[in-house]
C-alpha cells in the first residue's frame, strides 16, 4: 500500500518532467537546432502567407446540413453553391439569370410549362453525365423530402423527361419567379447515385448532410467538424479553376479572425464586426470591399394583434417620422447602410426611386399622435441576440420614440423564442431582417403583405388590406415584368403610406479581403457565396 | 475499493436519469419550435406540420421522452435537428477535443500550482510568497476571454511562438482517431508531425485555461501546507533531523494534498465551463461552440446528448478524485 501512495505523487512528477521536456524542446529548438526545426518554425512561416493556389476564408461557425433539398440556412450555401450546378445561374453581379446546366428554355403562354434544354458535357464529380433524369430526380427528391425548400417548389406538379437533354416542369399555377428560384441554392442538381447512399429510406439526406454530390466546379473533399471545410476542383468540370484548394476555416472569435487576416494566415474574414473594420483603412495588404446588398433591416409593427393604438395608421406614421434615419445607420452600421425607400430594396427590379420616404420630423410625429388621440403610449419591442447590432438599434429607437412621448420597453429574448413570438403575433414592435432567396419583388411584396401569410412566413405585421392583397396576387399571376412592376408599385404606395413596417435600412455588404485575392464578384443574390472558379491569387 | 467504485457507478445511473429528465423537460418547456427553425422562415403551415411529424414533435412530451430514453439504452442519442446527423457522431467529434483541452489545463494547473503553493508556504511572508500570491490572485481574477486575448497578442502576434487557433495546421493531417485526443492518438500511431503540431496548438489555450485554475491549486496548497507545517509531527520530524525535500514532500505535502484534491476535483466542473469560452477564443473545435449553436437552434437531441456526456464526464472525474483521496488518506481506507 505504501508504494501505492507514491503513485499520485510520482505521476505528478513524471508529468512535470514530461511537460517541462516538451516546453523546453518546443522553444529552444527553433533557435538552436536548425536541422530539426521543420515542424516548429516552418509552420508559422508557412501559414504567414497561404500558397497562391490556396484560398482560406475565415467563417464564424460550423454549418448545419449541406443537403440542397433541406438546407434553408444561407450560411451553409457558401459550401454547397460551388459544388452544385443549377439549370440557370445568376449572371455576374446582376440579379438576372443566364444559362447554366440548361442552354435554353421556353415557357408556355399560360406560364404552366417550362421546358429546358440541357447543355451536353457536364459531369458530376464522379464522372456521371448530368442528364434530364438527374434533373427530374433532384426535384422529385426535394418534393418527397418535404423540408424547407419544398415550400418554394410545391408549385411543381410534375417533372417530365422528354429526352436525355430536355426536361419539362409542369406547374400547378403560374408562378413568375419560378425561373429565379432555379438559380437559388436549392435548385442545385444532385447526382442520382445518392440513392446508393440511402439509409432507412432517407433519400440520402444523412449522406448529403456532410457531403456534396454535384456537378459544380468544386467538391467538398473534407469537412473537419469545428475546424474547416476543404474544397477541391471537380476533375470532370470543364472549368479549370486557379484555386486548387479552398479552405473555409472556422474561427469564431472576431479578434482572432482579424489577427489572422493581418498575418496573412487567412485571405478573407467574414466575421469581423463593422466597428472593427476601420482598422483596415490604412492597411497595405487588406481592403474592405463595400457593396450595396438586398439585405434589409426593418421593424414589424403588429397591426392587428399588438397594442390597440397600432391599428391606427397615424400612430404607425408617427413612429416612422420619429426616426432619425441617418443617425440610426450611423450608430448601428457606421453609416454603411442606405435608408429604405419602400419595401422593395434598391438593386432589385420593382424598386421605385420616386416612392415616398419618411424623414425625421418630430413635430409631425407629435401632431399625428395628437390627431389619433393617443397619449402616454407604451410599446414593447421584441428582439433577440441573433444580430449583434440589434441591441444598439433597440436602444437608439427607444431614444427616438422617447422624443415623441412614446415609451419603448425592450423585450430581448432567446432567438428561437423570438421566432415563436413573431409567429403567433405576441409583440407590439419587433426588429427583423429579410433577404431575398430569388430575385423577384415577390420575395418582398407577396411575403410581407399578403394577408394569407400572417406570422413568421412573411406578413409579420399581421397586416391586411384588401386592395393590396388584390394587387400583389394579381402581380404574382402574370409574366410580363413591366406589368408586374406597375402593380407592385401601386401596392407599394399604399403600404408605404400605411406603414405596417418601419422601413429602416438596406445594409451594405462589407468584406475584408487580402489584396492578393483577385476576381471576386459580389452578387447581391448570392450573399456570402463566392465565385471560386473565377477567383485567383 | 471495488465496493466504492461499484457504489459510485450505481449512483451514476440515478444521476443520469435525473439529468435526462431535467434537461428533457426543461428544453421542451422553453418556448420555441425546432421545426420552425428547420424549415426556414418562409415555409407554410403544411410543410411545418410535416417536419414536426418527421421529428416526432407532434407526440406528447412524455412519449417523446420515453422514445428518447429507449434510444439512449442502445447508445442512440437521436438525430441532430441542425446538422441532420446522428448526435453520436458529433459527440465523438467534439467531446474529446474539449476533454483534451480541459485535462491538459488541469494537469498544468496541478504541476505548476503545487510547487508554487509549497514555495509560498515555505517562504511565508517573503518576496516569493507575495509574488506567488499575486500571481494566483491575478489568475483567479482575470477572465479567460481577456487572458486569452492577451495570450494571443503576445505569443501569436508579437512573438510568433504559437498559433492563434485550431488544433492543427491546415496542412497537417489529423492522426487516426483512437481516443480522439490528438496528442495520444498521434503518439499511439507514431505520427510525430501531428504530435508536435497538436502540442504546439494546445499549449496556449491550455495555459490560458489553467491560469484561473492555477490560483485555486496554489492557494489551497499554501493554506494546507501552512497548517500541516505547524503541526506537532512535523516538529518531531524536524527534531529527528528530517529536513529539506524529504520532509516537505514525504511528510508535509502528502497530508496537505488531501484537502487540495477535494477542492481541485470539484473545480473541474468550472474548468469545463471555462473551456467553452477558451474554445471560442482559440477556435478550438470542442463542444462549446457546438452546444451554443445548438441552443440557439433549439436542437434538443444535441443539447441533451452533450448534457448527458458532460454529466458522465463530471461524475467519472469526481470518482477518480475520490479514489485518489482514498489512496492518500489512510483514515478513510480503514
Amino acid at each position: 500500500m505504501r508504494r501505492l501512495l507514491h503513485l499520485p505523487l510520482s505521476l505528478i512528477l513524471v508529468l512535470a518532467l514530461a511537460l517541462s521536456a516538451c516546453s523546453s524542446t518546443s522553444q529552444p529548438q527553433t533557435e538552436n537546432k536548425p536541422a530539426e526545426q521543420n515542424e516548429q518554425t516552418q509552420a508559422p512561416e508557412q501559414s504567414a502567407s497561404t500558397p497562391s493556389d490556396t484560398l482560406v476564408v475565415a467563417i464564424s461557425s460550423d454549418q448545419g446540413t449541406l443537403d440542397p433539398a433541406v438546407s434553408m440556412d444561407n450560411s451553409a450555401w457558401k459550401i454547397t453553391y460551388p459544388a452544385y450546378q443549377r439549370l440557370v445561374e445568376y449572371d455576374g453581379a446582376s440579379t438576372e439569370v443566364k444559362p447554366g446546366l440548361a442552354k435554353e428554355w421556353k415557357v408556355s403562354p399560360d406560364g404552366l410549362e417550362w421546358t429546358f434544354t440541357l447543355n451536353e458535357g457536364f459531369k458530376f464529380a464522379d464522372g456521371t453525365p448530368v442528364t434530364a433524369d438527374a434533373v427530374k430526380f433532384t426535384f422529385d427528391r426535394t418534393l418527397a423530402i418535404k423540408k424547407g425548400p419544398y415550400d418554394v417548389y410545391s408549385v411543381i406538379q410534375e417533372v417530365k423527361v422528354n429526352s436525355p437533354t430536355s426536361v419539362t416542369f409542369v406547374l400547378s399555377k403560374n408562378f413568375p419567379p419560378f425561373l429565379s428560384t432555379l438559380a437559388a441554392n436549392y435548385g442545385g442538381i444532385v447526382n442520382p447515385k445518392v440513392k446508393e447512399k440511402e439509409q432507412n429510406g432517407d433519400l440520402g439526406q444523412n449522406f448529403l448532410a456532410s457531403n456534396t454530390m454535384g456537378s459544380g466546379p468544386y467538391q467538398l473533399e473534407e469537412w473537419k467538424k469545428g475546424q474547416y471545410f476543404k474544397l477541391t476542383p471537380n476533375p470532370h468540370h470543364p472549368a479549370k479553376p486557379a484555386l486548387k484548394t479552398v479552405y473555409f476555416k472556422i474561427i469564431s472569435d472576431p479578434t482572432a479572425q482579424r489577427l489572422q487576416l493581418e498575418q496573412g494566415e487567412v485571405d478573407i474574414a467574414e466575421g469581423i464586426p463593422v466597428e472593427q473594420l476601420g482598422a483596415f483603412e490604412n492597411s497595405p495588404n487588406i481592403e474592405v470591399l463595400q457593396n450595396p446588398s438586398l439585405f434589409v433591416d426593418y421593424v414589424y409593427v403588429n397591426t392587428s394583434k399588438g397594442n390597440e393604438a397600432l391599428k391606427d395608421k397615424r400612430v404607425r406614421q408617427a413612429l416612422s417620422y420619429a426616426i432619425d434615419y441617418d443617425a440610426l445607420t450611423e450608430a448601428v452600421q457606421q453609416g454603411y447602410a442606405t435608408q429604405m425607400r419602400g419595401p422593395i430594396p434598391k438593386g432589385l427590379w420593382g424598386h421605385d426611386e420616386s416612392a415616398f420616404q419618411y424623414s425625421y420630423d418630430v413635430e409631425k410625429a407629435k401632431s399625428l399622435l395628437a390627431e389619433a388621440g393617443v397619449s402616454n403610449l407604451e410599446l414593447d419591442l421584441l428582439y433577440s441576440d441573433n444580430k449583434p447590432w440589434w441591441e444598439t438599434e433597440a436602444l437608439t429607437l427607444q431614444a427616438f420614440f422617447a422624443e415623441i412621448g412614446v415609451k419603448l420597453n425592450l423585450n430581448k429574448v432567446a432567438y428561437a423564442t423570438s421566432r415563436e413570438m413573431m409567429d403567433t403575433g405576441d409583440f407590439d414592435l419587433s426588429l427583423g431582417v429579410w433577404s431575398p432567396d430569388f430575385a423577384d419583388p415577390f420575395m418582398f411584396m407577396n411575403y410581407w403583405f399578403d394577408s394569407n401569410n400572417f406570422g413568421l412566413s412573411g406578413n409579420r405585421a399581421f397586416y391586411k388590406n384588401d386592395q393590396v392583397d388584390q394587387l400583389i396576387r394579381q402581380a404574382a399571376t402574370i409574366n410580363d415584368q413591366a406589368e408586374r412592376t406597375k402593380l407592385y408599385q401601386q401596392a407599394q404606395q399604399i403600404v408605404i403610406e400605411e406603414a405596417p413596417y418601419l422601413y429602416l435600412y438596406q445594409k451594405d455588404s462589407l468584406l475584408p479581403v487580402s489584396k492578393q485575392v483577385k476576381g471576386y464578384v459580389y452578387n447581391p443574390m448570392l450573399e456570402g457565396i463566392y465565385n471560386l472558379a473565377d477567383m485567383s491569387k | 475499493m471495488m465496493q466504492i467504485i461499484a457504489k459510485r457507478l450505481s449512483l451514476l445511473a440515478f444521476v443520469l436519469f435525473g439529468v435526462t429528465l431535467m434537461t428533457f423537460f426543461m428544453s421542451h418547456v422553453i418556448p420555441g419550435d425546432p421545426a420552425r427553425m428547420m424549415v426556414g422562415q418562409r415555409a407554410d403551415e403544411e410543410t411545418l406540420q410535416e417536419v414536426r411529424r418527421q421529428l416526432g414533435l407532434d407526440q406528447p412530451v412524455w412519449v417523446q421522452y420515453i422514445t428518447y430514453v429507449k434510444g439512449l439504452l442502445t447508445a442512440d442519442f437521436g438525430t441532430s435537428i441542425r446538422t441532420q446527423q446522428p448526435v453520436m457522431n458529433d459527440l465523438v467529434t467534439f467531446f474529446p477535443a474539449t476533454m483534451e483541452l480541459a485535462i491538459t489545463a488541469f494537469l498544468m494547473a496541478i504541476v505548476i500550482g503545487i510547487p508554487i503553493g509549497i514555495l509560498s508556504a515555505v517562504k511565508k511572508d517573503t518576496f516569493w510568497d507575495h509574488g506567488g500570491r499575486m500571481f494566483s490572485i491575478a489568475g483567479v481574477s482575470t477572465p479567460v476571454f481577456w487572458s486569452g486575448l492577451v495570450g494571443i497578442l503576445v505569443f501569436y502576434k508579437l512573438l510568433g511562438w504559437f498559433p492563434s487557433s485550431g488544433r492543427l495546421d491546415l496542412s497537417v493531417a489529423a492522426p487516426e482517431q483512437i481516443t480522439g485526443f490528438y496528442l495520444l492518438d498521434s503518439l499511439l500511431t507514431g505520427n510525430w508531425s501531428a504530435f508536435t503540431n497538436s502540442l504546439w496548438h494546445l499549449i496556449l489555450p491550455a495555459m490560458t485555461l489553467s491560469f484561473a485554475q492555477l490560483a485555486i491549486v496554489t492557494r489551497q496548497v499554501r493554506a494546507s501546507m501552512l497548517e500541516v507545517l505547524g503541526q506537532e509531527y512535523i516538529r518531531t520530524a524536524l527534531a529527528n533531523g528530517i529536513k529539506g525535500p524529504l520532509l516537505l514532500v514525504r511528510y508535509a505535502l502528502r497530508n496537505a494534498l488531501i484537502p487540495t484534491i477535494t477542492v481541485v476535483g470539484l473545480s473541474f466542473g468550472s474548468l469545463l465551463g471555462g473551456a467553452v469560452v477558451t474554445e471560442t477564443i482559440f477556435g478550438w473545435p470542442g463542444m462549446g461552440k457546438y452546444v451554443v449553436d445548438s441552443i440557439a437552434y433549439l436542437d434538443f437531441p444535441a443539447i441533451m446528448g452533450f448534457t448527458f456526456i458532460i454529466s458522465v464526464g463530471y461524475v467519472v472525474i469526481n470518482l477518480l478524485v475520490d479514489l485518489t483521496y482514498y489512496l492518500l488518506n489512510p483514515q478513510i481506507r480503514e
